[in-house]
C-alpha cells in the first residue's frame, strides 16, 4: 500500500546520529571558550546557547531513521511525537507554577524558544528510547 | 491479541529472524508481537499469516480484554 503525500515525514539517513552527537559537547565548549574570553557573559545566554545546541541534537536524533525503520519503529515514533508533546505542556505548567509561587509571575525570561525546543525534542527522544528498550527487555 | 507464532514457527522450522527477513521487519519486531508487546497492522498480520500459509485467524486471535 503506497501512501505517500506531503503529510510524509522524510528522515535523515543512519549515519546522521554520529552528526548529532557533535552537539552536545560542543555547546559546552564553546560556553567555557565565551567565559575564559569574555568574562562578563550573562549566564543565561550561555544556558541558550546550551538548549539551543542540545535542541538541533535531540531534533536531529528524533528525525533520523533506525536500522531496521519497520512499522513497530513507526508506531513507537509516533507515540513518542504525542507523549514528548504531552510531557512538554505538564513540564511547562509546572515550570510556570513553580516561578508563580516563588516569584509571584507565570512568566520568565527563562521560557524562550530554545528551552521549549530542547524540553520537547528531548522528551520526545525519551519516550521513543523507552519504548525501544522496553521492546528488547527479556519477555 | 494472542497469537501462535511461535508454534507454527517451530512447525515451519524457521527462527525469528527467518521470519523476519520474510516479511521485511526487524527480529525485535517479530519477538515484541510473539510476546504480546506490539499488535501488528493488518498487512504485516496478513502477511505473516501468508508465510505460514494459514488463514490470519488462524494466527491472531482476540481475547476478552480486547472488547474491553
Amino acid at each position: 500500500m503506497n501512501n505517500r503525500s506531503f503529510l510524509t515525514v522524510p528522515l535523515l539517513p543512519t549515519a546522521w546520529k554520529k552528526f548529532a552527537y557533535l552537539f552536545f559537547p560542543l555547546p559546552i565548549l564553546l560556553v567555557i571558550g565565551l567565559a575564559f574570553s569574555n568574562p562578563d557573559t550573562d549566564p543565561n545566554e550561555a544556558a541558550q546557547i546550551i538548549y539551543g545546541f542540545w535542541a538541533i541534537g535531540f531534533g536531529i536524533l528524533n528525525l533520523t531513521r533506525e536500522k531496521v525503520e519497520d512499522e513497530m519503529i513507526q508506531s513507537f515514533r509516533l507515540q513518542a511525537f504525542q507523549t514528548g508533546f504531552f510531557w512538554l505542556i505538564w513540564g511547562l505548567g509546572a515550570l510556570m507554577l513553580i516561578n508563580y509561587l516563588r516569584f509571584d509571575r507565570l512568566t520568565s525570561e527563562m521560557f524562550t524558544a530554545y528551552l521549549v525546543l530542547f524540553l520537547l525534542n528531548l522528551y520526545i527522544y525519551a519516550a521513543f528510547q523507552v519504548q525501544v528498550y522496553q521492546s528488547k527487555k527479556e519477555n | 491479541m494472542k497469537n501462535t507464532i511461535k508454534i507454527e514457527r517451530a512447525r515451519h522450522n524457521l527462527t525469528q529472524q527467518d521470519l523476519a527477513d520474510k516479511v521485511a521487519v526487524s527480529r525485535q519486531t517479530i519477538n515484541s508481537i510473539e510476546a504480546g508487546k506490539y499488535v501488528p497492522s493488518t498487512v504485516l498480520a496478513l502477511k505473516i499469516a501468508k508465510v505460514f500459509e494459514l488463514p490470519v485467524e488462524a494466527v491472531f486471535q482476540l481475547e476478552d480484554l480486547d472488547f474491553e
